[in-house]
């Protein structure tokens, strides 16, 4: 077994500990105390640098594992290959396309392309790239240039950092189109029918992805408010959009106009 | 900051754009319509910089890049395009555009391309 130094949420607190690391389990010393199978690994997400690991034993765990990027490598090496997931060898290019161009350095790299409940791993022997189920934009066979040859891939659109990035994925014919529909439907729970919203409302939402605020948005578009504000209603119930700020819309009393009146005067005298 | 000649088919395109440029402190030269447009727009005005749809009708937005470039090889061009248009975008760069947005556009990636290719 190999020892790695590295913190573990328990009891709320992290606490700092060595794990002990073998070709199809990992450990845990005291007081966590747990032994745990590869195998029976449910789900592998990354955040920053921290490792979710949901182990299903009798009941579903979550480890949660802060170490450095080497250590975290040298765990996803280990767990994502044995993982309970639905798991493939293919060549991928992750990422391939960032903000609609071309990477100019991206290139094929060997290795698997891992399933898991929260994401889509792409793991190769010099990196180990996550993309969270939840930001996946778009999953669709295309054909690209392979060696000269119009090949058949998958593209994974998701959003990495507010913008829209894509990994290729190729493998043979006979397994692609079984990933693509795996992947399809792991992901159809962001699925949407497309005529959700009429053209003002998807206006509105181009709007607000560019940065726009209400009062922007209403002169550009000239609507009223009330109108504005029946739209964010449909948006925020269909999920795809969260309140951030509200605003107030004031007016001054009496007292007020008559303060204002006041500072006036005394600006002008 | 520069004076900008806006080229989108749609005045929704356009004005969105138009109102990302006021906020970065830009002024508007002017706006065209279609490809055709633009090239006459930019002999008019010479703006300091062209926003460029590329799917436009008469003449796609690569045609009028080119056609600008040939009455002034100096002009700076943003394309302004849709994700999955990489090659379009890399055709764009051959034929001498100086930079690109991505639609949906986020108002500082525009104002921070603009910037760039201004200072170019």
């Amino acid at each position: 077994m190999t020892e790695v130094p590295v913190k573990v949420e328990f009891n709320k607190e992290w606490i700092v500990t060595k794990l002990a690391v073998s070709e199809d389990r990992m450990v845990f010393p005291a007081p966590i105390n747990k032994e745990i199978l590869f195998k029976s690994v449910l789900d592998v997400s990354e955040k920053k640098n921290i490792l979710i690991v949901t182990v299903k034993t009798d009941t579903e765990v979550v480890y949660k594992i802060l170490s450095v990027e080497k250590v975290l490598q040298f765990l996803k090496v280990r767990i994502l290959p044995l993982c309970n997931a639905y798991r493939l060898m293919a060549y991928f290019m992750s990422p391939a396309i960032r903000g609609g161009v071309m990477i100019k350095e991206a290139s094929w790299e060997k290795g698997s392309v891992v399933v898991v409940k929260s994401g889509i791993w792409f793991v190769g022997a010099l990196k180990q790239i996550s993309v969270p189920i939840t930001e996946v934009a778009a999953i669709e066979l295309t054909k690209r240039d392979v060696q000269g040859k119009p090949t058949e891939v998958i593209k994974i659109d998701y959003l990495e950092s507010a913008e829209v990035v894509s990994s290729l994925v190729l493998c043979p014919i006979s397994t692609l189109q079984v990933l693509y529909n795996f992947l399809k439907d792991t992901t159809k729970s962001m699925d949407m029918k497309g005529t959700e919203l009429d053209g003002v409302d998807q206006q509105v939402a181009m709007l607000v992805y560019s940065g726009m605020d209400s009062h922007a948005i209403e002169n550009m578009l000239t609507i009223p408010h009330k109108q504005l504000d029946s739209i964010y209603d449909k948006i925020l119930t269909l999920g795809i959009a969260e309140v951030v700020i509200i605003r107030r819309e004031i007016q001054l009393t009496p007292k007020g106009v008559r303060y204002i009146t006041d500072a006036t005067k005394s600006q002008t005298n | 900051m520069g004076k900008i000649l806006i080229v989108d088919d749609t005045l929704f395109m356009r004005t969105l754009i138009k109102n990302i440029l006021f906020t970065g402190g830009h002024s508007i030269a002017g706006e065209a319509g279609d490809g055709e447009e633009a090239i006459a727009k930019y002999q008019e005005l010479k703006p300091d910089l062209v926003t460029m749809d590329i799917v436009m009708p008469k003449m796609n937005g690569i045609e009028a890049l080119k056609g600008i470039k040939a009455v002034d090889p100096a002009a700076k061009i943003i394309m302004c395009t849709a994700v999955g248009q990489e090659q379009m975008v890399k055709l764009a760069i051959k034929s001498g555009a100086k930079g690109y947005i991505v639609k949906p556009f986020q108002a500082p990636k525009v104002l921070e391309e603009v910037k760039n290719v201004l200072a170019s």
